[in-house]
């Protein structure tokens, strides 16, 4: 997208030295040793979505996770045509860690409030990429075993009095 | 029609001789006898030179029997010439009617049969296990009649000259007769077996290539090696022991007939010293006895052409000597226009291994009921579903499909009637118009109805791609179609004024996904090669991949000081791209953001290690061209391991400036530049409306261009015309081309286009994403409910709600049948499946 402009126009690294310097503050990418994390930061993708384009919809199946380089964006949840607000993602948000692992319509859908710049990977390049390095699977299962974990956790420790109902239904650290 | 024969898997070999081949065969009849005379016309001469033009010294009677020798044996060479090629005639056109007809024998096989088959064997069949039949029909009338005469005619003329030693030299004869067979029947023995391990053999290389994926995937070389060369090694010890024996019969053949000569010698050599026989008659017998061996060397060979080809032919009809299970068509009378209702009783399909799939199954619908069939996997659905569309036989039972028995129905009643999508639809290699058109074809293809029905108009087909929903799909099919220069002058002029118009409408709103041709800018969605030259090559000199080897290109890029620059360039390139992608594997994931290719990465990355000892000035011809080669397919926007440093980006807008002055000084027709005037053939249509390149490939910007190409494509009345074109894309082998829900859709669309009173659609709507689906069951739901019969085999639950019925299905039982409100209120097995046992 026109974003590459910006390094075109003269800046000392290219793009894909961009992409890679991002995700190893990914926690997602982390963990994955220089030459894995070379092949992501080459299939990754930049996208820009203009204020009120969808980056993903509700029950769409689109299989990607989105870094937020800048912009902001909404995460919304429809149901019987009313739409709930549910949070603001910002820059330096990553998500969609389960989108790339299989299959998996989204209960959510996500909004752009600004315009949004995002780093994007889909699961088939994932997929496709992570199958070349299968020793590499552990630590990709151990940063969502981990993310699952501090966000249940975070849940528990910061939910509000009025949650009572929704508290029979967590636990999905547990699944 | 093939009805009433005789099955081809019947009919014996002997069968293929005289049918169609009638006047071939009658000819070469004819001609064996003339040729006969004409072999045994020398012989006679020999005689009488040696008896009477030598032993009377006569010059002339010399001449004119050696005259008369010469013309017999240009003659029967002629005539044997003219043997061949008929029997090489009738030899091909028989393999090519046994082809024909196995072919379409198997066409018509159950689809059972083809789960035990794989395609190896019936290909194996149909171009190895053939040729041998086929050439000994070719021979059947013209090697036993030749050689049998001849041989007859010689023993005659033998006998004729002296029976005591034609009787000695002929005694031989018997004794091969009684061997040879002998040894053929273990060489047949050999050659039955080689039939059927050629055939597993056929199976393993065609499942091989066909589960490739998988093969790969799993890193399974070396299991698959050891597979296949175990077959291979079964075959190569049958095939030794099959022509061991072969030549076996050969080599027997040989010495006995060998000592031919041997015996003559002994009693004709004493006969004529005790002056019992003629000096000139032991000549002539000796050559005689001589030219039984060829006939008799041919006989052997046809006999043994004969077994091999009779145990082929036998093994391969009698692997599929099965029964088709219905007719194609029918006998006198027009195929049935049936009505749309259904009808099910005591419907059972029992395996033949006796295992139950369906059991008892009752129910009916009106013409124009709706059902979903559902169930957990494995409970019978699916097979339901084919029962009724005839492809597989019910064992009891009734499926009455507008009150006909559908076992009784040809399948061309039934094909008339009822479409079917499969649960993976088979696209064919071809275009989407091939394919959208394939139902209809068939259908109306006189399978013996004889009148051809009209193929749908482009609208109907329009119309249904959008039903479909994969309308947009083969728009952008066509709008990414390359046009040739001299195709379609008017079109391109059209397209010249949807430019103009897109320009003025859209251009603004699509800034950010496109980048438009701009003389004083840089492209960053386009190659270096079009940034220097900014326009289109019309000679091959000057196209992209000569360019690096074009002398008047390297001294251009010499002038404007460009070479070393983008000789750096190509160094980095080559370098970040060899480092990222030297572990990977040819995949076009891994290559679609990448200058290299799949073929090319070796050579670089040899290249690379070059570079790394070697100065870039210090460096090869050779080397310097692939550098140059790399950077000038540079597309900053797509390749993002390196960038454009500025410095480089603003010499190149100069070049450019420079290269069109010079071009159009020195080599005006060479080029044909980027102009808002001109259509730019290298270009899809897209592109050219564009005037410009995409930016992105991202799904949201393309329904954002989809839209608003569509709305201008409507206002200039081409949108017809772009999609019609699309229609020609060609889908590859299997449609491979397609994703897997274009696939879906795709056959969705063949069925609709049909218009069949029955749909039956198994599972076909699972590759599609949600919206795809929903939007599928509205239509089915608004334009076909009430017209046509749908039966839905569904594994999706959330569709099924406005169903006339809903069928569930639970080993091989029908569990419950209601509308689906009913059945979730009954809290039956319905209840069950879609909320889970409580």
């Amino acid at each position: 997208m026109n974003s590459n402009s910006v390094n075109n126009k003269g800046t000392p690294s290219c793009e894909f030295q961009e992409n890679l310097d991002m995700l190893r503050q990914i926690d997602f990418f982390s963990a994955l040793p220089l030459e894995v994390a070379k092949v992501f930061a080459y299939l990754c993708t930049r996208e820009i979505f203009k204020t009120g384009d969808y980056l993903f919809q509700q029950d769409e199946d689109d299989g990607q996770a989105f870094y937020i380089i800048s912009g902001k964006a909404r995460l919304l949840h429809k149901e019987d045509g009313q739409e709930l607000i549910i949070r603001d993602y910002e820059t330096g948000s990553f998500f969609g860690r389960l989108a790339l692992m299989g299959n998996m319509p989204r209960l959510f859908s996500m909004i752009a409030v600004t315009d949004v710049t995002c780093l994007t990977i889909t699961r088939q390049k994932f997929l496709k990429a992570i199958n070349q390095f299968p020793d590499q699977m552990p630590r990709i299962i151990k940063a969502i075993v981990e993310t699952i974990q501090a966000w249940e956790k975070r849940f528990l420790t910061h939910r509000t009095e009025n949650c009572e109902a929704c508290m029979h239904k967590i636990g999905v650290s547990l699944v | 029609m093939a009805t009433t024969e005789t099955p081809i898997v019947k009919r014996s070999l002997f069968s293929w001789i005289f049918p169609g081949n009638l006047k071939l065969q009658g000819s070469l009849l004819f001609i064996i006898i003339l040729t006969v005379a004409a072999r045994l016309l020398p012989l006679e001469m020999q005689r009488r030179i040696v008896n009477e033009a030598i032993k009377l010294r006569s010059i002339d009677l010399l001449l004119i029997y050696c005259g008369i020798f010469l013309g017999a044996v240009i003659l029967a060479s002629g005539l044997k010439y003219l043997i061949n090629v008929l029997q090489t005639l009738i030899a091909q056109r028989t393999t090519a009617r046994l082809r024909k007809g196995l072919y379409r024998h198997i066409l018509n096989l159950p689809l059972n049969f083809f789960r035990n088959t794989q395609p190896g064997t019936v290909v194996n069949a149909l171009t190895n296990e053939l040729t041998v039949p086929g050439n000994f029909v070719g021979m059947a009338i013209a090697a036993p009649v030749t050689n049998v005469m001849t041989l007859l005619a010689f023993a005659g003329y033998l006998f004729w000259l002296n029976p005591l030693l034609a009787a000695v030299s002929l005694s031989i004869y018997p004794l091969v007769v009684l061997l040879v067979p002998l040894l053929q029947k273990r060489a047949n023995r050999a050659n039955k077996k080689r039939v059927d391990a050629a055939r597993k053999f056929s199976s393993k290389i065609a499942e091989s290539i066909s589960g490739i994926h998988e093969i790969q995937g799993n890193g399974a070389y070396e299991f698959e090696n050891r597979k296949y060369a175990g077959l291979v090694d079964k075959l190569l010890k049958i095939r030794i022991v099959w022509s061991l024996y072969r030549f076996g019969v050969k080599q027997a053949n040989n010495f006995f007939t060998g000592l031919g000569p041997f015996l003559v010698f002994l009693l004709g050599g004493y006969l004529t010293i005790k002056g019992q026989l003629e000096l000139g008659a032991l000549v002539a017998f000796l050559s005689a006895q001589e030219k039984l061996y060829n006939p008799w060397k041919e006989l052997i060979e046809f006999y043994q052409v004969y077994q091999d080809g009779r145990v082929n032919y036998d093994r391969t009809m009698e692997y599929f000597d099965v029964e088709p299970e219905h007719e194609i068509a029918p006998e006198g009378r027009d195929p049935l226009e049936l009505d749309g209702s259904l009808e099910i009783r005591d419907l059972s399909f029992v395996t033949e291994n006796g295992i139950r799939l369906l059991d008892g199954i009752n129910f009916s619908l009106k013409s124009g009921e709706h059902m979903a069939l559902v169930g957990f996997s494995g409970s019978g659905k699916s097979t339901l579903a084919l029962c009724i569309g005839q492809l597989y036989k019910y064992t009891s039972g009734h499926v009455l499909i507008g009150n006909s028995e559908v076992s009784d129905l040809t399948k061309k009643d039934v094909v008339n009637n009822v479409g079917i999508v499969a649960q993976s639809p088979f696209i064919f290699e071809g275009t989407i118009k091939e394919n959208l058109l394939y139902a209809c074809i068939a259908a109306n293809e006189g399978d013996g109805s004889g009148q051809d029905k009209s193929l749908p108009t482009l609208d109907d087909m329009i119309a249904v791609l959008h039903q479909a929903g994969i309308f947009i799909d083969v728009l952008r099919f066509g709008l990414n179609a390359i046009f040739t220069p001299e195709q379609n002058k008017e079109l391109i002029s059209s397209l010249l004024r949807v430019r103009q118009n897109f320009q003025r409408g859209f251009g603004e709103n699509l800034a950010d996904y496109v980048e438009f041709f701009d003389e004083d800018k840089y492209l960053y969605y386009s190659s270096v090669a079009e940034n220097l030259t900014f326009g289109t090559p019309t000679r091959d000199a000057f196209d992209v991949t000569n360019l690096p080897q074009n002398e008047y290109f390297l001294r251009y890029l010499d002038e404007s000081q460009l070479t070393r620059p983008l000789l750096g360039l190509g160094a980095q390139l080559a370098r970040q791209t060899v480092d990222i992608l030297r572990n990977l594997p040819p995949e076009e994931v891994f290559y679609e953001q990448s200058p290299i290719a799949p073929e090319e990465l070796d050579e670089y990355k040899v290249l690379v290690k070059r570079l790394k000892k070697t100065k870039l000035h210090q460096l090869s011809p050779q080397d310097r061209s692939k550098l140059l080669e790399l950077t000038l397919r540079f597309v900053p926007g797509i390749h993002k391991m390196v960038s454009l440093p500025e410095i480089l980006e603003n010499l190149i807008l100069e070049g450019r400036a420079l290269f069109k002055e010079k071009i159009s000084a020195e080599n005006p027709e060479a080029f044909t530049f980027f102009q808002m005037s001109q259509y730019i053939h290298s270009e899809t249509i897209l592109n050219n409306i564009f005037f410009g390149k995409l930016k992105t490939v991202s799904p949201q910007a393309q329904d954002k261009i989809d839209t608003s190409i569509v709305q201008l494509l409507i206002e200039e009345d081409f949108l017809e015309k772009i999609v019609e074109i699309g229609m020609d894309f060609q889908v590859g082998s299997r449609g491979d081309k397609l994703s897997g829900g274009q696939r879906q859709k795709l056959a969705i669309a063949r069925a609709l286009l049909k218009n069949p009173r029955i749909l039956i659609m198994d599972e076909a709507t699972s590759a599609l994403d949600n919206k795809s689906q929903s939007r599928i069951q509205n239509l089915l739901e608004t334009r076909w409910k009430g017209k046509s019969t749908l039966i839905a085999v569904v594994h999706r639950l959330d569709i099924i709600k406005n169903y006339d019925k809903v069928a569930v299905m639970k080993a091989g039982k029908l569990g419950e049948i209601g509308t689906y409100d009913d059945l979730i209120a009954r809290k039956g097995m319905l209840y069950e499946l879609e909320f889970g046992k409580q």
